[in-house]
């Protein structure tokens, strides 16, 4: 049996040895240290030493939009659990969190993940259908390996290739951002509201868990570019397709949010924090429900992808 | 041993749509033999060693390889095949070196370094291994592609046009190297190509195909023998009892009046006879030419009367 690390191997040797792939690496370290030059230098930087008044200025705000609200005869969960969680601050003592620290600032770079899925998608879309144009796909298929594990292999490299960037992503915000924003302030926890109370959470875990509700798009917007390039042998097609999508499809989610068959598109169902704060794109759909489409999709796509890679007649 | 069939096909067909690309060929080829697959473009070489290898699907029939059939139990019967299938595209953005590691990691058994550093002794390709791949030439392409087929020493090795882009040079060195592997190594090469010259100082037997069959399967000997006969003109008088003479003298082979000439096929040997019998039998002979049929009209004769 031929080892499937040493599968893995291969595909990695020639996804990095290409010029392109580490020029994608080398635009999400700029986007990153982009995004701390900005916020260091150019944003307004003391605005936030009287944060305690400006946290009861808020809060007088936010009561006075509550008793509005009360007299709609409407609850504003949302108005409420802000409350909460400033008073919390004041009583302990914990400014909000703000750009321009460690974590403000690593809060801000998860928003880079949206950078990383477009380019996991130029990796997906290239992984399968350059070795048809290259016309390599022939001498790496005559060889003691199954098709569907040639696939696999491929499969997960792009994975791995998200996963690094995303770690990459991670660990040199939390470098930079030391580096800039210094580290006073850390032991700062992040405050949610859970069960009627303000409960204080560790910030690493949260920051990972962003990365984590913001991966899910990128791993099915991955997974559909490989299937477009395993079907249609074109990473353009894939390319195309795939992008398009990840920036219309949101929208057109939102726009056609009053059809209750909006719930079922795979877009309606990617982004899971609005379970987790917000409200749902259709009313009624739940946290497992999202989780089943997605799998759903997920299914599909892999499906196409094995089975049409499995058949075709190689005649590139 | 010399009665292993290496690699057999059996009555495979090959079916796009509706057309018959492959129309039913059955053939074997032994070890230590190098069996040509003759055709002119278009006549199913690749799609023929396409299927051997496992691209594409059999629409009927069976490619067996060391017994082990490449439908049922593909990764047990590639595992000793070698290839090239039409041009060997590689990874252009790696080195030569590096695109053999990455074929290296894909075989069961290791293939060591020194391995590997004997076959790119073996190609010719020492000096620009380290290069990368997209500055080869088309004949230092083929070279790696030939040692991308060795390096786990198959048992069968097929070869789709492996001398096309070659120098001259470049083109016997591959011959010479092709029948050495194949004799002393006792491996068994399979390769196509359109040219019969090529084929002739290469392969033990030959293959015809044509539109898809199979049309003839001769050994290199008998080929020669064929190429032997020669087309003569003889200018002679009267004509047309000249031609009814030689006509029953020589039964079996083709004769026919052209332009005022009697155009005959005939062995060597037999053209001294054919003059002195004419002489004998007071015919007035001005003049025989010889048209010396080469390897390639014998090819285009087979290949044009079906
Ligand atoms: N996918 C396909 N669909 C339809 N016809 C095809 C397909 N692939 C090949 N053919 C036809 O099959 C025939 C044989 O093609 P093949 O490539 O096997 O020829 P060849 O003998 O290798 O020729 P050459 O000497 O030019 O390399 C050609 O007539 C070609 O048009
Ligand atoms: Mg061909």
């Amino acid at each position: 049996m031929v080892s499937f690390i040493d599968l893995i191997r291969n595909e990695n040797m020639k996804l990095y040895k290409r010029t392109g792939t580490w020029v994608m690496i080398g635009l999400i370290i700029l986007a990153m240290s982009g995004v701390g030059l900005f916020t260091k230098f150019v944003l307004d930087s003391d605005a936030h030493i009287n944060w305690k008044e400006e946290l009861k200025t808020e809060n007088m705000q936010l009561e006075s939009a509550l008793k509005d609200t009360e007299q709609m005869g409407v609850g504003n969960d949302y108005v409420e659990q802000q409350l909460a969680i400033n008073h919390y601050r004041l009583e302990n003592d914990y400014p909000p969190v703000h750009s321009e620290s460690l974590w403000g600032f690593m809060i801000d770079v998860t928003n880079l993940t949206g950078f990383v899925a477009l380019f996991t998608i130029v990796v997906a879309a290239g992984i399968v259908a350059n070795e048809f144009s290259w016309g390599t796909i022939k001498l790496l298929l005559i060889r003691p390996v199954s098709r569907s594990k040639i696939l696999l292999s491929k499969f997960i490299t792009t994975i791995l290739f998200a996963i690094g960037m995303i770690i990459l992503l991670f660990s040199l915000s939390f470098i930079f951002g030391s580096l800039l924003f210094g580290v006073s302030g850390v032991e700062q926890p992040h405050l949610v509201y859970q069960d009627g109370q303000v409960v204080e959470q560790n910030m690493i875990t949260y920051i990972i868990s962003l990365y984590g509700f913001n991966s899910i798009d990128l791993f099915m917007m991955l997974t559909l570019a490989f299937m477009i390039s395993t079907v249609f042998r074109s990473s353009s097609l894939a390319i195309g397709i795939s992008l398009f999508l990840m920036f219309t499809g949101p929208q057109l989610v939102q726009l056609l949010s009053n059809y209750e068959w909006v719930k079922y598109i795979l877009f309606a169902n990617t982004n899971l924090q609005q379970y987790t704060n917000g409200t749902p794109i259709v009313e009624g759909m739940t946290m497992t429900f999202s989780i089943s489409m997605i799998m759903i999709y997920f299914i599909i796509f892999v499906a196409l992808s094995w089975v049409i890679f499995e058949k075709r007649d190689v005649t590139a | 041993m010399e009665n292993q069939a290496v690699v057999e096909l059996i009555n495979v067909k090959k079916q796009i749509g509706n057309i018959n690309i492959i129309d039913d060929i059955s053939l074997k080829v032994f070890q230590g033999e190098v069996f040509g697959f003759l055709g002119p473009n278009g006549a199913g070489k690749t799609t023929t060693i396409r299927m051997m290898v496992g691209l594409i699907g059999i629409t009927e029939g069976e490619v067996l390889i060391n017994g082990v059939s490449i439908k049922k139990n593909y990764e047990k019967a590639i595992l000793n095949v070698g290839g090239i299938i039409e041009n060997p595209e590689m990874y252009k953005f790696m080195s030569g070196y590096d695109n053999l590691i990455h074929y290296a990691r894909m075989v069961p058994k290791k293939v060591t370094k020194e391995r590997i550093n004997k076959v790119v002794q073996l190609v010719g390709l020492e000096k620009s291994i380290n290069h990368k791949v997209g500055r080869y030439s088309l004949g230092m392409r083929q070279r790696l592609g030939l040692a991308q087929a060795l390096l786990h020493s198959p048992s069968l090795l097929i070869l789709d046009e492996p001398t096309n882009g070659l120098d001259p040079a470049g083109i016997r060195e591959i011959r010479t190297y092709i029948r050495k592997i194949a004799h002393e190594e006792n491996m068994a090469v399979f390769v196509s190509s359109h040219l019969l010259s090529e084929m002739q100082l290469m392969c033990d037997r030959i293959g015809i195909i044509q539109n898809g069959k199979l049309v003839r399967v001769e050994t290199m000997g008998d080929i020669v023998d064929m190429s032997k006969e020669a087309t003569i003109r003889i200018h002679v008088e009267p004509l047309d009892e000249a031609f009814h003479f030689l006509y029953a003298l020589y039964e079996k082979t083709d004769i026919e009046i052209e332009d005022n000439f009697i155009k005959i096929s005939l062995k060597q040997e037999q053209i001294p006879q054919c003059n002195k019998a004419l002489v004998e039998n007071d015919f007035m002979v001005y003049g025989i030419t010889s048209t010396q049929t080469t390897l390639e009209d014998k090819f285009l004769e087979i290949t044009e009367e079906k």
